[in-house]
Order: C-alpha cells, then sequence, then structure tokens
C-alpha cells in the first residue's frame, strides 16, 4: 500500500448557509515538499479551499486528510499541535499585527500559546529572525514603524519559529514594490529548501506563481478546472478558461505579448451556477454539450487534470475510465 | 504665464504639448515631519498622447494626479511651479475658473469605482448630472438618451436597464465602465486614470484595457494612464514616465525607454519583472524607497544604485535630454552602457 498524501482533499465541498457552494467537489493532494500555486479570479473558491484545508471552514462534503489522518480527528485530539504543522501567512501582514503590541511581544506571542517555554525555543526565534534578516532593534518597535517587507518576515517568523510542515500563503507579495518581492521570493525558496517545508501560494501575480511554483491549480466557480505541472500549463494551457486567464497577463517585451483572449461577461453568480460546465456562458469554444453536461476532471496522458469536454490540446485526454475520448482536440 | 499663452497663440497648437509641467514641488504637513512629495517635476502630455506613469507606492503618481486636477491633499504646506494647461497655468486660477476645468476639459477615474459612485443615487442620475452640469437647458429625458448611448459605447449590455441600476447592484467591471462613460461623456481634453484596473479581477482587467484601446480610437484627447504595472504601461502608452521618490527619473516615448533604459533605476525595475520561467535567483532592488520626510541633496536614487558616483550623492541631477522627447535624471545618463 502507497503512502497517503500528506495533506489530501477528497470531493471536498463547502456550502455556506444560502446555498452559496463556495467549494464543489474538490479534490487536491499535497505531496511533501510540493510548491503548489493557486490562481483564479475573486469567488472562485481559493480562500475557501485554503479555510477548508487549515479546518477553519468545516466541508460539507468529502473529507481532509493529513498523511491519512482525518483533519477533524486531528483537531479534536490535539488541536494545538495540528495548528503548529500547519500555518497560513495572511495577505496583509502588517494588518495581521496586533498594533498595541511591539514586534517583540508579536514574535513571542505563537511560543506563549504554544507553551514553547524552554530556552531552545527562544534560542531558535532568535536564529529565525537572523535568518530573516530582522535587525536586533525591531524588536522595540511597534508594527507602523517598520516597513511592509519587515512586517512580512516577522508574520513570516511567527510561524516558522512553530517548525510548520505546511506553509499556506495567501498572496505573499500583494502590495508589495517590484523593487522588493524578488527578496521575498528568494527567501521563501531558501526556506523551501532548507526546512523541506511544504507550500500552498495562492495568488493572483501569475508570474510569480509561474515563476515559483512546481504545480498550478486554477479554480472557477468553486471548482478545480485545471491542474498541471507549473511549466506545461503556462506553455500549453489545456483549458479555455486557463488559456484565457493566462493571455490576460501582458507582457513588458513586444516580442512576448500575446493576442489577449477577451471573456465575455463576468463570472456568474455560485448561488446559481450555469448548467452544465460552469464556464459554458464565457468560453469562447463552446458546443451545444457544454450546456447541459458537466464535464468531469478527468487525467491527461500528460499528466494534468482538466475539467473540459473539449480541451485545447495536441493529444486527447483520458476518459475517467483510461481510454482515449474521441472529440479531443479544438480546431 | 503671459508670455506662454502669447507663444500658444503664435505657434500652432499640434505642435505644444496640452499640459505643460514645470518645476512642480509639493510638500506636506505629516506627524513625523514636512514630507516633500514631489520634487522639481517637469513633464509634457502630448496632444493625443496616451502617457503612461508608473512608480512604486510612494512614489508621488497618484499627488501628481491630483495637482494636475488641482485637488491636492489637504496637509499640503508648499506648491510651486507650472501646471501649463492649454497655455494656462492651472495653479493660478482662480477656484472658480478651475471648476470650469474639472469635469469638463479633464476628467478623472479612480481605481476604485465602487466608492467613486455615489451609492444613493442611480447610475443614470450620475450621468445627467454630468451633462446637465454643462448644459443646464439639456432635459432629464434628452440626457438619459446621450447616457444610454455612452453606455452602450463603453460596452455595457442593456444600457437603457442599467441606467435605473444603483452601484451596489453593478458588478466591479461594470463600475468601471460607468466611471469611463461619465469622463467621456464630457468630451474632455485630458483624461486621468489612477490605477483604473487594480481592483478588478485579471479577465475583467482584460476587458478594461481593450476598452482603453479601443479609446485610441475614438477618443481625440490625451489620456494619462498610472499604473505600477508596466506589462499594462507597455502594451497601452505611448509615452512612459517612471517616477522615484517624487521625482521623474526618466521619460519618453514607451518603446525606447524600455528597450534601451537610460536610468539605473527604470533599468533595475525592468530587471525585477518575472517575465518567463527561468531557474534561478529573482532580482530585486536592494536598499528601500527614500523617506519623503529626508530633504535628499543627491540623486533620490543614488542610495540604492549601482552605478553611483561621488558627484551623485551632492549632485541632484537634471532631467537632460538624451534625444527628442526623450530624457532622464541621471549623470551617467549619456554613457549609455550603465
Amino acid at each position: 500500500m502507497t503512502a497517503a498524501p500528506f495533506a489530501q482533499l477528497e470531493h471536498v465541498s463547502v456550502v455556506f448557509s444560502g446555498g452559496l457552494r463556495a467549494l464543489d467537489d474538490v479534490s487536491l493532494s499535497l505531496e511533501r515538499g510540493d510548491i503548489v500555486g493557486l490562481v483564479g479570479e475573486s469567488g472562485s473558491g481559493k480562500t475557501t479551499l485554503c479555510r477548508a484545508l487549515l479546518g477553519l471552514d468545516a466541508v460539507s462534503a468529502g473529507r481532509v486528510t493529513y498523511d491519512g489522518r482525518l483533519l477533524a480527528d486531528e483537531l479534536k485530539r490535539d488541536r494545538l499541535a495540528f495548528r503548529r504543522r500547519v500555518q497560513k501567512l495572511l495577505q496583509d501582514a502588517a494588518a495581521s499585527l496586533s498594533p498595541r503590541m511591539t514586534i517583540g511581544r508579536l514574535l513571542d506571542e505563537p511560543l506563549v500559546i504554544h507553551g514553547l517555554t524552554a530556552p531552545d525555543a527562544r534560542q531558535r526565534l532568535d536564529e529565525i529572525c537572523d535568518r530573516l534578516g530582522l535587525p536586533a532593534d525591531i524588536r522595540g518597535k511597534y508594527p507602523h514603524q517598520v516597513s511592509g517587507g519587515q512586517a512580512r518576515r516577522v508574520a513570516m517568523a511567527r510561524a516558522l519559529v512553530l517548525r510548520p510542515e505546511l506553509i499556506v500563503a495567501d498572496e505573499p507579495t500583494a502590495g508589495l514594490d517590484v523593487s522588493v518581492q524578488g527578496d521575498l521570493l528568494n527567501l521563501l525558496l531558501d526556506l523551501h529548501a532548507e526546512l523541506g517545508l511544504t507550500y500552498l501560494i495562492v495568488s493572483h501575480n501569475l508570474n510569480v506563481v509561474r515563476r515559483i511554483t512546481r504545480r498550478t491549480v486554477v479554480m472557477y466557480l468553486g471548482q478545480i478546472v485545471e491542474e498541471a505541472p507549473t511549466k506545461l500549463l503556462f506553455a500549453t494551457p489545456a483549458h479555455p478558461y486557463t488559456a484565457a486567464l493566462l493571455s490576460t497577463n501582458p507582457s513588458i517585451d513586444p516580442k512576448r505579448q500575446r493576442l489577449r483572449i477577451v471573456l465575455k461577461g463576468e463570472i456568474p453568480s455560485a448561488i446559481a451556477p450555469p448548467s452544465g460546465c460552469r464556464f459554458h456562458t464565457r468560453c469562447p469554444h463552446v458546443q451545444p454539450r457544454c450546456r447541459t453536461d458537466q464535464p468531469d476532471l478527468r487525467d491527461t496522458t500528460d499528466g494534468r487534470r482538466v475539467r473540459c469536454h473539449f480541451p485545447l490540446m495536441p493529444t486527447g485526454p483520458l476518459t475517467p475510465t483510461g481510454e482515449t475520448a474521441d472529440a479531443a482536440t479544438q480546431p | 504665464m503671459l508670455s506662454i499663452r502669447a507663444c500658444s497663440d503664435t505657434v500652432s497648437r499640434m505642435d505644444t504639448p496640452l499640459v505643460r509641467i514645470r518645476d512642480l514641488n509639493v510638500s506636506a504637513a505629516t506627524p513625523h515631519g514636512e514630507a516633500h512629495i514631489l520634487r522639481g517635476l517637469t513633464l509634457d502630455i502630448g496632444r493625443g498622447r496616451i502617457l503612461g506613469i508608473v512608480g512604486e507606492s510612494g512614489s508621488g503618481k497618484s499627488t501628481l494626479a491630483a495637482c494636475l486636477m488641482r485637488l491636492p491633499p489637504g496637509n499640503i504646506t508648499h506648491l510651486t511651479g507650472e501646471i501649463v494647461f492649454d497655455g494656462v497655468d492651472l495653479l493660478t486660477l482662480e477656484d472658480a475658473a478651475m471648476a470650469a476645468y474639472r469635469g469638463r476639459r479633464m476628467a478623472m477615474i479612480f481605481q476604485d469605482p465602487m466608492t467613486a459612485l455615489n451609492p444613493l443615487f442611480t447610475v443614470g442620475t450620475h450621468l445627467v448630472d454630468v451633462l446637465r452640469r454643462h448644459d443646464a437647458s439639456l432635459s432629464r429625458s434628452a440626457a438619459l438618451v446621450r447616457a444610454e448611448a455612452m453606455m452602450t459605447s463603453v460596452g455595457i449590455a442593456d444600457a437603457g436597464l442599467r441606467l435605473k441600476a444603483y452601484p451596489h447592484q453593478l458588478s466591479g467591471g461594470m463600475r468601471q465602465r460607468v466611471m469611463i462613460a461619465m469622463a467621456l461623456l464630457v468630451a474632455p481634453d485630458l483624461l486621468l486614470a489612477d490605477e483604473p484596473t487594480t481592483a478588478l479581477d485579471a479577465t475583467v482587467e482584460a476587458q478594461i484595457m481593450v476598452l482603453f484601446q479601443d479609446l485610441r480610437r475614438r477618443f481625440s484627447g490625451s489620456i494619462v494612464f498610472i499604473s505600477h504595472h508596466l506589462g499594462l504601461v507597455a502594451e497601452l502608452c505611448d509615452d512612459l514616465c517612471v517616477m522615484y521618490g517624487g521625482s521623474i527619473v526618466e521619460s519618453g516615448p514607451v518603446a525606447q525607454v524600455l528597450r534601451h533604459p537610460r536610468h539605473p533605476y527604470t533599468r533595475a525595475l525592468l530587471a525585477c519583472e518575472i517575465e518567463d520561467d527561468h531557474e534561478g535567483r529573482l532580482v530585486s532592488i536592494p536598499g528601500d524607497v527614500p523617506s519623503p520626510i529626508v530633504r535628499s541633496v543627491g540623486c533620490v536614487f543614488a542610495p540604492r544604485c549601482r552605478h553611483v558616483l561621488d558627484a551623485c550623492r551632492h549632485t541632484v541631477p537634471p532631467l537632460a535630454d538624451v534625444a527628442t522627447g526623450w530624457r532622464a535624471a541621471c549623470l551617467r545618463a549619456a554613457e549609455g552602457l550603465l
């Protein structure tokens, strides 16, 4: 028997009161050491997926497991122990730090909450601050007195001191100026290698996802529409939505400027999603079948998963049973 | 000012820029001391051209736009220089005369269309008010007809129905289209767009960018497009102005500046853009953006510049011509090999 994946969502749905289906039948596995990017527009379910993975939103259907054990059981057994394993970096790091506390107290806070009072914990904190390039005198300052980049490093130190296995980073570079985002991304990659971390990185910035992740997951209206190795996804997107999303990313190099695929309309409501394929109302390649039949998320021969009846691919996709589908390619 | 006015009468109008900004300085009071927000800006906005202004946070982009509308922040302590709009220095105008420029010869689109629209009024009322402010004799029904036509032309389906909607009933992209329709209704000579797509989702941003591309053909005025996104500016604009620490470090035709940037900051900024899936380290610019509180004596970029000379630390480099319409504020710009 093969070992269970480190973290796994199996057919997870999250339905909020009022019938809002924020996640609909989402399956995703994270192996130890993975760097997975999660992209999609607002309302696509990225945040809810993260919250389900962190145990912050209860799932309405399906299951979330870590090393094959149910997340719900882990939380019941030892909530704090689970919280140490999985840490989240919030989008607005500066706002996540209490303005009434000094950086020194904010850095100590996780140690206090988790009862890590032994001297080695404090020593570890010093080492991490050192590693993240936080100057010693920062501990006397308040959050509003430090730069955006430093606030992010403080938030990272607070997470790393607990020796997490998985870090969920929500828009790690949002609000950072382009001249300093490279530093932060280099640091994330270095820490990944040094500490053997697993990352799930949520970002609107396609360039960031392309550069630092190994696999990319694309979401639309609460569903995964494509998952593929990052290089493959950016080189030859298979789902029409992925193709349109990637084409919106403008380039400063005229030679690289792609033809922009402009979709009609906006993301439909998740309360009453379209019938059939959820993307059919905006898809430039829509066929009659797409309006009635919901496509499954199917494995393809080139190692991705695509939720489309007519993916944009040179080779035919495989049906869930493993046979090659007939109507495969798009003109 | 008089001489400029006389000048604009004799020289062919098309040869003079629509807006000439000269030595614009703005300071403001903050709890930490006086902040120098704009430091001696000199910039031309060409007639019928799209000027992209890029810069990181705190570079002064939005203050520049606010000064163009003469709506500077309230804590201003010092405002000098010239903003000559079609021969008239806006900074010397009486308030009433200035008000006649706003929303008539110049219009502005903001980053967040939700807060820019009044939640108590329908979209139709917003548009009708704009039209009737210009022509009080216009009847509401006649104004609504023109408003509906403009809504359709900026890509709003069912414009007649949408006129009756309140801002909260529209999506973000639709609201930004309404803002653009309001701005275009007055057929301004200058359209200022401050990060008009930053609050929008990627596929909606693409739609609004197509609308801006379309304006190139339909709209005869000049557009100032402020963005922190170099890629958007590269695709849309004719001219580029790069700001850093309240100064313009480089300005010129967008293709030339991006291909052969002359200022080390422009070059470093381009290097930071993640453009491909190369492996290896990402590039950043060491150091921090300058504090507006500290009065810099030399080049504002000197503390972070890889090519800094001794002279850079005590001489403010002038924004000097590199070629026709292309200027860089660097003592070493002429070397061309930095």
